[in-house]
Order: C-alpha cells, then sequence, then structure tokens
C-alpha cells in the first residue's frame, strides 16, 4: 500500500502533458459532447479515430489505457448486449425469445465505442495531468462563480490537501492494522461481517489521528499567514500559448467535420 | 527595546478552567528577552511551558496578563497579527502535519503566496529558501517519499521563504532519528550564522542547546535560569532539583569530580571531554 501513486498521472513529455490544464479539461468536455452527438458510423468513426489518435499523442504506454478499459470491461458487454436484443426493425435471426436485428446490432456499436472513448479520453486527461495542476485548473475555470459567493477557493484548497494527505493516512492505517494485528487482531479471516466489524478498531484510531493532524495542519497554516483566498497570489501562473490555440483550433475543426458528417451523410 | 520582549507572561488555556485546575498557570509570571541575530536554547521538560511559549512568540496564542513585544509590536493588537506571523515564523514538531502541498517547491510557495507576494518574487525566494536547506534538488519531489529530516527541512524552507527575521523552532527535532537530528541542526546553525536570523530553538535535548549562545531554562511556567550553555550547565545540582538532566559529558565529569578527580570547569561536548580527561590522566 505504501507505494501508491496519486492519481494515475504517468509523468512524460509529450505535446499532451505541455498543454495547459484549463484547456486540457474544456476540450475534455468538447470532446465529450462530440462523442453522444455521433449520429451515423461514419461519424462515430472520425470521432473513433480521433479518441485514437488523441491517445496515441499523449506518449503514455498502451498497456495503461488497456488496464483501464479492463475496469469497464464488463458494463460495455452487457450494456451492448442488452442494446442488441432490444433493436427494433426487421428481425435477421431470431430463437425464442432472443431476437436480433440490424437497429439492434448498431447500438450495440455506438454505445460500446462511445463508452469506450469516453474512458480513453478521460484516462489521457488524468495520465497526462497531475493531481496538482488539475486542482490548479479547476479552481481557476470555477472561479467565475465566486462571484456567485461559490467557495471555489475553499474547494480548491480542500482538494489540494486531501491530496497531500492521502499518502500520509494510508501510511497511517497501515501502521495501525499492524499495530492491532501484534495485540492479535484478527481482520482476514471469518465471513464479510466479521471482517468489517473487524475494520473498527483501525478506523477509531485513524478518525482520531486525522482530526488531531487536522487541527496541526490549521495552526501550521496560520503561521504561515494563510487568511483565506482574498489577496493570495500564486507562484505558478497559467498562461496559455500557442500549442494551447492549435490544440483549440484542432478541437473546433473536428467540431465542424462532425456537423457536417452528421448533416450531409445519412447512413 | 529588544526584538522579542516578554513581559510578566500569564497564560492559560480556557479548557483549564472547565476542568476545575483554575489555580494553575501553563506560563507564570515569565519575562524574557531576544536580541536580534541570537540563537537562544529554550530548554525544560514536559509540561513546563516550552510550547505554549513558542505560540505566544507568533501570536498564535495571547498572553492572559502581560506583554509580548516582537519589534515594539504588541502581539495583542490584532492589526500587526499578520506581520508578526511573518517575521517571527514558527516550525512545528511534526513534520507531516505542517506541509500542505504534494510538490515540496509548491508546499514553499504557500507563505509567500499568502502575503499576496509577486509570482517572479515568489519564484526566486522558493529557490533561494530551497537551497539555503539544502532542499533544492528535491523541489520536484513529493513530501510523503522524503526523509522525516528531509520533510522538516522543507518545512524551515517554507518559513524562511517569507523572509522572517527570526524562527522559533518547537521541538522540531523530537520525531526525527539521529541522522534528521543532525541535517535540521546543521541547517538551523546555518541560517543563524550566514543569514543572520534570529534563532529560538525549544528542546528537551540538552545535547542540542549546547550551541547556543544562550540557555533559557523553563520550569514549572517560568525562567529557572539562564545564560551561556557554560553557566547554565554547570549548575548541575539547581537542574537536578527541577528533573532537569545536563549533556552527557556534563554529567560524566560532574560525578568524576565527585569521586576527587580534579576539574576545574565541566565540559559541553565530546571533544572538550576528551581533551580535558586526557590532561587529567597523562
Amino acid at each position: 500500500m505504501r507505494d501508491i501513486t496519486l492519481g494515475q498521472f504517468f509523468p512524460a513529455d509529450s505535446l499532451l502533458h505541455r498543454l495547459d490544464p484549463r484547456v486540457k479539461i474544456v476540450l475534455l468536455i468538447a470532446y465529450i459532447v462530440l462523442i453522444f452527438y455521433t449520429g451515423n458510423i461514419l461519424s462515430l468513426l472520425f470521432i473513433a479515430l480521433t479518441v485514437l489518435a488523441i491517445v496515441l499523442l499523449s506518449a503514455v504506454p498502451l498497456r495503461m489505457y488497456l488496464k483501464s478499459l479492463k475496469v469497464i470491461i464488463i458494463i460495455v458487454l452487457i450494456t451492448s448486449v442488452l442494446n442488441l436484443f432490444y433493436g427494433t426493425g426487421e428481425a435477421i435471426f431470431q430463437w425464442g425469445i432472443i431476437r436480433v436485428t440490424w437497429g439492434g446490432i448498431r447500438n450495440a456499436v455506438f454505445v460500446s465505442v462511445r463508452i469506450i472513448c469516453l474512458i480513453l479520453l478521460s484516462s489521457a486527461l488524468t495520465f497526462t495531468t497531475s493531481p496538482t495542476d488539475l486542482t490548479d485548473a479547476i479552481e481557476r475555470l470555477l472561479s467565475p462563480l465566486a462571484f456567485l459567493h461559490v467557495p471555489v477557493h475553499e474547494i480548491a484548497m480542500m482538494m489540494t490537501i486531501a491530496l497531500r494527505f492521502v499518502p500520509t493516512l494510508l501510511e497511517e492505517t497501515d501502521k495501525i492494522m499492524a499495530a492491532q494485528k501484534a495485540r492479535g487482531a484478527d481482520m482476514e479471516s471469518g465471513s464479510f461481517l466479521h471482517r468489517v466489524r473487524a475494520l473498527v478498531p483501525v478506523l477509531v484510531p485513524l478518525f482520531v489521528s486525522a482530526f488531531r493532524r487536522a487541527y496541526e495542519l490549521a495552526v501550521a497554516m496560520e503561521c504561515r499567514c494563510y487568511q483565506g483566498g482574498d489577496g493570495r497570489t500564486r507562484m505558478k501562473q497559467l498562461k496559455l500559448c500557442s500549442r494551447d490555440f492549435v490544440a483549440m483550433a484542432v478541437t473546433l475543426a473536428a467540431i465542424a467535420v462532425m456537423v457536417l458528417l452528421n448533416t450531409l451523410v445519412t447512413l | 527595546m529588544e526584538f522579542i520582549t516578554v513581559q510578566n507572561v500569564f497564560f492559560r488555556y480556557d479548557t483549564q478552567e472547565q476542568e476545575g485546575t483554575t489555580e494553575q498557570y501553563v506560563i507564570s509570571d515569565l519575562s524574557m528577552e531576544i536580541r536580534r541575530g541570537e540563537f537562544v536554547a529554550v530548554v525544560g521538560h514536559n509540561g513546563s511551558g516550552k510550547s505554549t511559549l513558542a505560540k505566544h512568540l507568533n501570536a498564535m496564542l495571547i498572553p492572559v496578563s502581560g506583554k509580548v513585544f516582537i519589534d515594539g509590536m504588541d502581539t495583542a493588537d490584532e492589526r500587526h497579527t499578520v506581520d508578526i506571523r511573518r517575521r517571527v515564523g514558527l516550525v512545528l514538531q511534526n513534520p507531516d502535519n505542517q506541509l500542505v502541498a504534494s510538490i515540496v517547491e509548491e508546499d514553499v510557495a504557500f507563505g509567500p503566496e499568502n502575503l499576496g507576494i509577486d509570482p517572479a518574487e515568489i519564484r526566486k525566494r522558493v529557490d533561494d529558501a530551497l537551497r539555503a536547506v539544502d532542499m533544492y534538488d528535491y523541489r520536484l519531489n513529493a513530501p510523503h517519499k522524503l526523509s522525516g529530516g528531509q520533510k522538516q527541512r522543507v518545512a524551515i524552507a517554507g518559513i524562511i521563504a517569507m523572509r522572517p527575521d527570526c524562527i522559533v523552532l518547537d521541538e522540531p527535532t523530537a520525531m526525527l532519528d539521529p541522522k534528521g537530528r543532525e541535517e535540521v541542526l546543521d541547517t538551523v546553525r546555518r541560517l543563524n550564522r550566514d543569514h543572520g536570523i534570529t534563532v529560538v530553538m525549544i528542546t528537551h535535548y540538552m545535547e542540542e542547546a549546547v550551541g547556543a549562545d544562550r540557555v533559557i531554562v523553563l520550569d514549572g511556567g517560568s525562567v529557572l535560569i539562564e545564560g551561556t550553555p557554560r553557566q547554565v550547565f554547570s549548575q548541575v545540582e539547581l537542574l537536578r532539583r527541577h528533573r532537569l538532566n545536563v549533556p552527557q559529558v556534563t554529567e560524566l565529569c560532574y560525578q568524576l569530580r565527585a569521586c576527587g578527580v580534579e576539574l576545574s570547569v565541566l565540559p559541553l561536548d565530546e571533544d572538550e571531554c576528551a581533551s580535558m580527561l586526557r590532561e587529567v590522566l597523562l
């Protein structure tokens, strides 16, 4: 448990890694919309190829993507099978209540390609952006909401601190579990309920210690002149540069192609 | 007026009142002064009010009665609070609980960011601070991958980056292994010597107090004795009466003297002790 990687960040030096995290988040949303905007096979093929190009651009080993796909493969299978049988139109194959239609096959293909593209794209974002950059980008993207009295800075600060303390608390869990085992606690055998009950002596000290850490951290933050978000500056400034504009232009072009494919081609 | 002036301070926590121990002050009638550029060690055993004193020096706690002045500013005056905390940085015991960000350099930048300093200037201060504690090569690491001594040095860098006049360290080595302790002590000594930063080091390791310009011994919330390490640690009987010990080599020579070995002064560190014993033996 000691050696966890935060998020799924895979450090490398690719175009995707160097893009401004804000741009990456906005573009991800744009592409997600595009994925669901596919109206025919041609546009589906186009978006699939675009996603594939993005994946290749990320300089992250393909097995990492396969690993993230493995988790959802069951969902893809179930939804496509369901879609396959609930299609309407003329049956091309019938056996009892099982009825396969062209419409069903089409739906199954669409759903599975869409889900796979979705996962690949969001993985591409988390693989190429460090958690700190992500929090930072979210804070800045949400900053207009501060006018609506949404505590944007506080939310971002909470995310930063949570990320910082995940490994610390995991390490602590390890220690407490070892300490309880040394006192004879049995956490690996017995029924499910028994094992859940065995976690209580781990969780109680963990919570107590988390609260103590929180208190000490608050003191330390005050010692470092923390007074909330007002009047605060940031060391790292995010600045859009030419590659960000290129990425945006490419995305706009992709949107245009999609609109054309959807309206001109009927398949 | 000296840089830090503590005048007849009394303090007790609110919770004590509820528990009915109203008579007992954590700090009672404590007065002391700390000059600019000095390296002062504050020693005392658990419950002597050391940590409570530390929190008075940067306005985290305000005296119940009495005054604390930092460069002439009264800590009870809220208008000065931020300025006082910038000038007097406090480093706490547990390095894990003082680091905010998951990247070393971003953590060091936290203080200057809070002060609203210009980004380019923050970058410079962060680099300077990391070099001053010899952690520049680790600037892009995650804090949880560092050793205890390294984490504590990052915490010190986070304070240094605010360009304070003084740093107060509240038992900074208590949770570290011997190697980490040495790293942190070296860093603190260097900051005092090369950067002219006033240091108030709170500790219960008497060995750590030996290198200070001045030692202040706290007992029961007030000053028991103060003076140069040699003046303080020669008073072995007095310290013992208050359940405090002296550095091991001092203790050794004190015992030898009690057995009739002729030693004029008591040594403070191993080298001094070795040469004194050599003189006696040869």
